[in-house]
């Protein structure tokens, strides 16, 4: 019962940080309901036994990915942080919506009857040595991948953000 | 010699690239000289096969070069030369008369100022490049022992001959004058004649559209008989046949879609006309004597596929009829000699059809050879009148040129008989011995043919008298024409002698006892099912024989009547049947006829493809909605450069709505 | 619990590894070397160790490595050699393209580097995740790529584009590896078949075949695939041509390697893929031809065309026999060669301060500069199919494998496709040889150096040459085979 309870208000913490985020007319509003809705996944992560994944979720998400946006939104744009004007939707939005609505219904309709085969085992309770022993055994090649990746990402970053002369032409 | 057959390709092909790299540094008369002599001595190998093949008795012998490619354990290409009759035949066709036509282009494609100064045209080593390329694309076509190379030789021959009606891209589209009737009577106007660029691109769609059909053909040759070597399907074809009949009919009216197009015939003759846009020595080897023919070399080389579909091989020879007749009739009354003659060409073809249709492959072989004489050489007489009058080509204008070019005058007029079926000219023996296989099939395809022949000896004197006879009608014209130079006028003489005897390579063996050269030279690539023989009798024979020479002979002397006697006959019969002959000067208005229908909904389908599928039926249709379609058109074009992420996000979205609700409704 | 050190095969990853090297070297001469165009020269290096340690490692057994996670086989080296090659014209282009824009810097050297070892890992990946490592790896690599030309926003907006697009894709195909495990219990190619072949009964299990949906969709943007394709003409068009060059070869053959891997290897058994590819193909070829028809630029030509080639490729993997596999990888090569090299002759006629090549400036090329016309022709007749070039055997080996695994009508399909492609390709080489040159004040031309018109020559000569005879890459190619 409590945790039908709990289950319910992290629902809520999710879904309604996730409607804030596309509805809201301050974009500095938004980044504090994608914090309101990342608690709210990481609340499941608890839920599931997984509170190793849940901490994970809310330094990495919360504690770094978050903050990283609200620093780049005050950094960029004044306005961003007064203004409440902008509106998010635009002339799409009556298309996108029946498509979105439609990818939802058959999305749920694939989910919802399917018997989802239960793992039969107890959840592990050691669950970072479990990760650990994974990363270096099973999982070892795409744990060593990721760096190559990291650093990709890195010296993308890296490149992108560098000064350069400004562009000498616009072109269409 | 016949080891060495790989050479006849290889020394053109060697010309076009010494011609394509260093022809322009090297001048235009080390040209002229590289460019003739690698096809003759291309054609030196190919009579020295010539030779071998007749010492062995015409036995096939195939040359391995390399394999092409191996896919997998089942496919595989190899590059194999065939040597036998029909290939060396056409081997000797294409090397000899393209040896002459290339000689004559040395001097065709220069032009002299009044002070005898030298002009090489501004290309004469592309010229010769792309002549080149062409002799060894089609001698890939006819030496080839499987239906992929002869698919190869049949693009490349299709790319030359687009490349070279355009080879003048940049001479705009030109005025035809509309036909004089008489001063209280309005003239028929006629449309401009295409540019050559827009020839060339008319020349490469048709095409188009019958070489899908071949390659149709070749790949259900592929899927039925799981090869694509001639010995290989050959042998087999009885046996397939049986076993899956519907096989064969299809694979053969595919390939003849294909012939269709190459080959000029109903309904996709309209390209060859135009193809007249390009320079004369190209119409000549390419439109009249070789290119055009392929499609007669690739039945008659598939005879064993045809022999077993009466439905299509009857079907050809209606088509065939039917063009000759309708070309024909097209010809009698256009005004540019370049023009008549092709018409000419396309109604030739036509008979040449007929004859496969009804099964005498030799005869239609035949008649190959001798209109390749006889039209080379009518259109390099043309080309010779051409450059004496600085590429004036319209009749009208012409007239009374026999005193100031002799040679182009007689070597023309030798042409025209042949062409015309004159007796004991090579065109003659040819025709009738079509004409003669048509009636043992059907008198009524005999009935077209005699009255195309009548049409044929007609329109080519109107065309004799016009341009040779009479008074010049164009006095500036007429006093700057001259003879030209030896390399032209020996080229044309020697086609003259061989448009005169060709004919005794097959003589109507059931009237003169002397054994029919050709039917006896290609009688080993016919399969023991393959030739209808035809066992006229002697009478029957001297009936048709003598019934074709009259026609001829009427033909040629009511064009004399018209022309000469009494010339304003075609003037008033012209004010009778106005309606008739404006139908015919415009050529049935085929061409606007494609137009309308093909090309502008074609065009039109694709444009709205292009600029709809993209970026407007998202942008406008869902998002402005159609209505405002319209204003926003301009605006519209400005956007398709930038689209907007969000519409291809919402693109994508819808893509995966599909894809996702496939999957699960299944 | 002790951890057991599992076995490992580092030989089967020498390709990978001896990519990632280079680039790590590239990057730390990048602090010391001056003259930035001899990191070029040393990626050059890599590569070709790279190519040889593939040659190498061709005849070796074959086993899975890395708890099953890579697979070091036939199939895997062939497509490394594809990415080597198409890594190694790239570099050659940008070695001559970036210095003249003004834009030389090494990190462009490692970052494609990067990608080129994201593109292994597709092609090795026996695993879900590594395949979408991989995939990561070489789209944030080319994000950046695409984005490199930092003088002109249409560079910029390329590399946006591409990055908002490539992420939706990537989340499908999580969302597709998510559906996958939940439904089999696997991320595993092989155990993920196993699973349905011990379960015919879920054979249509709808979070399988929606998990299916997903994973395609992902690989469909990469491939670019009718109708996920939106983004490709404009980010083929923004970005760097040495770049675009790259992409449009490398990113595709990287799509279709992992997904032909996963298709045959995990749902060989279920045959509901085969209806929706078919669809994609047509679509593909279709649209694609009939959009490049209108185009007036060449770049952009070449952007939509090369949709059209990814659904002649789809055509192949539609049998799902070896046959067709064998036609993919044969296609892929020759794609290279002759796709690059058209890229190639593009960068050498764009101008300096613009985008793309508008279809002018090759009016008159082959008077001006008759080999670089015969070569581009040699592309362009290429690309269209027309034999004797290597393109023809392309097509003719998936319209063929098509055929064989009773899929004629795409065959048919393709044909009618590439004729439609032959007159926007001959559009060009009318300009080159049936057109006057425009006046040479007007367009001026970067100088022939060197590296490009190598790229040029080679490309040119490896497209009529294999052409010609083809057999050493059939044979190469038959090579191709899943371990």
């Amino acid at each position: 019962m409590i945790i039908q309870a709990i289950f319910i208000v992290m629902t809520l913490c999710t879904l309604g940080g996730a409607v804030g985020v596309v509805s809201s007319r301050n974009l500095f509003h938004s980044a504090l309901y994608l914090i309101l809705s990342f608690f709210g996944v990481a609340g499941y992560y608890v839920l599931l036994s997984a509170g190793f994944l849940a901490v994970i979720q809310l330094m990495v998400y919360i504690g770094a990915i978050a903050i990283l946006i609200l620093f780049a939104i005050m950094f960029s744009r004044e306005s961003a942080m007064n203004s409440a004007k902008e509106s998010q939707a635009n002339r799409q939005r009556w298309l996108g919506l029946p498509v979105a609505m439609g990818l939802f219904i058959s999305l749920i309709a694939v989910i919802i009857p399917v018997n989802w085969p239960i793992q039969q085992t107890a959840p592990t309770t050691d669950m970072v040595r479990d990760l650990g022993v994974a990363f270096l055994t099973s999982y070892l090649i795409p744990f060593e991948v990721v760096s190559v990746l990291l650093s990709v990402a890195l010296i993308g970053a890296v490149m992108l953000a560098r000064e350069e002369n400004p562009p000498v032409k616009e072109t269409k | 010699m016949t080891q060495l057959i790989w050479l006849v390709i290889a020394l053109p092909i060697f010309g076009m690239l010494f011609n394509g790299i260093l022809g322009r540094r090297v001048g235009y008369k080390v040209v002229s000289i590289v460019g003739p002599t690698m096809v003759f001595l291309a054609f030196l190998v190919g009579f020295g096969a010539f030779i071998e093949t007749i010492r062995r008795g015409g036995v096939a012998v195939t040359v391995h070069l390399w394999t092409w490619a191996t896919i997998g354990n089942m496919f595989s290409v190899p590059i194999n030369l065939l040597v036998d009759p029909l290939s060396i035949l056409m081997v000797l066709v294409v090397t000899g008369v393209g040896f002459l036509i290339h000689v004559y282009a040395t001097d065709y494609m220069i032009h002299r100022d009044e002070l005898g100064h030298v002009h090489p045209d501004r290309d004469f080593s592309r010229f010769f490049t792309f002549l080149n390329l062409f002799i060894a694309s089609m001698l890939i076509l006819v030496l080839g022992d499987n239906y992929l190379m002869m698919y190869v030789g049949w693009e490349l021959v299709g790319l030359c001959s687009y490349l070279l009606i355009g080879f003048w891209y940049d001479r705009p589209e030109q005025a035809q004058a509309p036909i004089d009737l008489g001063a209280d009577h309005e003239p028929i106007k006629l449309t401009p004649l295409l540019s050559p660029a827009a020839s060339g691109m008319k020349a490469f769609i048709v095409n188009r559209i019958g070489d899908v059909g071949f390659a149709l053909g070749v790949f259900l040759i592929w899927q039925t008989f799981g090869t694509l070597q001639f010995d290989k399907i050959f042998p087999f074809a009885k046996f397939v046949s049986e076993n899956s009949p519907s096989a064969i009919p299809w694979i053969t009216f595919l390939l003849f879609i294909g012939a269709m197009g190459k080959s000029a015939q109903i309904p996709l003759y309209v390209w060859l006309p135009d193809a007249m846009a390009g320079p004369t020595p190209v119409s000549a080897l390419i439109h009249a004597a070789t290119m055009v023919t392929a499609g007669v070399y690739m039945i008659v080389r598939s005879n064993a596929l045809y022999a077993l579909s009466p439905t299509v091989s009857l079907f050809i020879a209606t088509i065939g009829a039917l063009t000759a007749l309708f070309a024909a009739t097209i010809a009698l009354v256009q005004v540019d000699l370049k023009r008549i003659l092709a018409y000419s060409t396309v109604s030739q073809l036509g008979y040449m059809f007929m004859a496969v249709g009804v099964g005498a492959y030799t005869s239609g072989m035949f008649h190959l050879t001798t209109h390749a004489f006889f039209k080379a050489l009518l259109f390099l007489g043309a080309g010779s009148v051409m450059h004496a009058l600085h590429d004036v080509i319209d009749i009208r204008r012409m007239g009374g040129l026999r005193d100031k070019m002799p040679d182009t005058y007689r070597t023309f007029v030798i042409g025209g008989l042949a062409l015309a079926g004159f007796p004991l000219m090579s065109g003659f023996f040819s025709k009738d011995e079509i004409l003669a296989k048509a009636f043992e099939f059907s008198p009524i395809l005999w009935g077209i043919g005699i009255i195309t022949a009548g049409l044929t000896a007609f329109y080519t004197f109107r065309a004799i008298f016009l341009a040779f006879h009479g008074q010049p009608r164009d006095q500036h014209l007429y006093d700057h024409a001259h003879e030209n130079h030896l390399a032209i006028t020996i080229p044309l003489w020697i086609l003259a002698i061989l448009a005169m005897f060709g004919g005794l390579l097959g003589l109507p063996s059931a009237i003169i006892p002397v054994p029919h050269l050709f039917d006896k030279w290609l009688h080993s690539i016919f399969m023991a099912h393959g030739e209808v023989e035809a066992h006229a009798s002697l009478l029957k024979e001297l009936v048709l024989l003598s019934t074709s020479g009259i026609v001829a002979i009427g033909g040629i002397g009511l064009a004399y009547f018209f022309y000469v006697v009494s010339p304003t006959i075609p003037q008033n019969l012209a004010r009778q049947a106005r309606p008739l002959f404006n139908l015919l000067a415009n050529k049935y208005y085929i061409d606007e006829l494609y137009h309308e229908v093909f090309v502008k909904s074609g065009l039109g389908f694709a444009k709205n493809m292009a600029q709809g599928v993209d970026r407007l039926i998202i942008d406008a249709v869902f998002v402005d909605g159609l209505p405002k379609l319209v204003n926003s058109l301009g605006q519209m074009l400005s956007h398709l450069q930038s689209g907007y992420i969000r519409h291809y996000a919402l693109a994508t979205f819808i893509g995966v709505l599909v894809m996702v609700s496939y999957f699960f409704l299944r | 619990m002790p951890i057991i050190i599992p076995t490992l095969d580092f030989a089967a990853l020498i390709p990978i590894l001896a990519i990632i090297t280079t680039g790590l070297v590239v990057l730390l001469l990048d602090i010391y070397v001056e003259d930035k165009a001899v990191l070029g020269y040393v990626s050059l290096i890599g590569l070709l160790a790279t190519a040889i340690a593939c040659f190498g490692l061709l005849t070796q057994t074959v086993a899975p490595t890395f708890q099953n996670m890579l697979v070091s086989d036939g199939y895997s080296l062939v497509l490394d050699l594809i990415f080597v090659v198409t890594a190694t014209l790239s570099i050659m282009i940008a070695l001559s393209y970036l210095p003249a824009r003004d834009m030389q810097s090494g990190e462009y050297y490692a970052l494609l580097l990067f990608a080129t070892s994201g593109m292994m890992l597709m092609g090795a990946a026996t695993d879900l995740i590594v395949v979408f490592l991989g995939l990561e790896i070489m789209s944030i690599a080319l994000y950046v790529l695409a984005a490199f030309n930092r003088r002109q926003l249409g560079s910029g907006e390329a590399g946006l584009k591409y990055f908002v697009l490539g992420a939706f894709a990537s989340a499908f195909f999580l969302y597709g590896v998510a559906l996958t495990y939940g439904a089999t219990g696997s991320t595993n190619l092989q155990t993920i078949a196993m699973w349905f072949s011990a379960n015919p009964a879920y054979a249509h299990n709808p979070i399988a075949m929606v998990g299916l949906a997903l994973l395609l969709i992902g690989f469909a943007f990469k491939i670019a695939a009718v109708p996920f394709q939106w983004w490709t003409p404009d980010v083929y068009h923004g970005a760097p041509t040495s770049v675009t060059a790259f992409m449009s070869v490398g990113a595709k053959a990287a799509g279709f390697a992992a997904l032909v891997r996963l298709l045959l290897v995990s749902f060989g058994a279920i045959p509901d893929w085969r209806w929706v590819i078919s669809w994609l193909a047509v679509l593909t070829m279709t649209g694609g031809n009939i959009v490049a028809l209108a185009q007036k630029d060449v770049k952009r030509m070449l952007a939509y065309s090369s949709i059209a080639h990814a659904g002649y490729i789809l055509v192949g993997v539609v049998p799902g026999t070896p046959d067709g596999v064998k036609g993919i990888l044969f296609y892929l090569m020759s794609y290279a060669f002759m796709n690059i090299g058209a890229f190639a002759v593009i960068a050498l006629l764009e101008q300096r301060d613009q985008i793309g090549s508008s279809i002018e400036s090759y009016m008159g090329l082959s008077s001006r500069k008759p080999l670089l016309a015969l070569m581009m022709l040699f592309f362009m007749f290429s690309l269209t199919g027309i034999p004797p070039f290597i393109g023809f055997w392309g097509k003719w080996y998936v319209f063929w494998a098509a055929v064989k695994g009773g899929a004629s009508w795409l065959a048919i399909v393709g044909m009618i496709n590439s004729v439609i492609s032959a007159f926007y390709y001959l559009s060009v080489v009318v300009q080159m040889y049936m057109r006057s040159p425009t006046e040479p004040s007007e367009l001026e031309f970067a100088p022939l150096s060197l590296p490009v018109t190598l790229t040029i020559a080679l490309a040119g000569a490896v497209t009529l040459l294999l052409g010609l005879w083809p057999t050493p890459l059939i044979k190469l190619t038959a090579l191709g085979i899943f371990g």
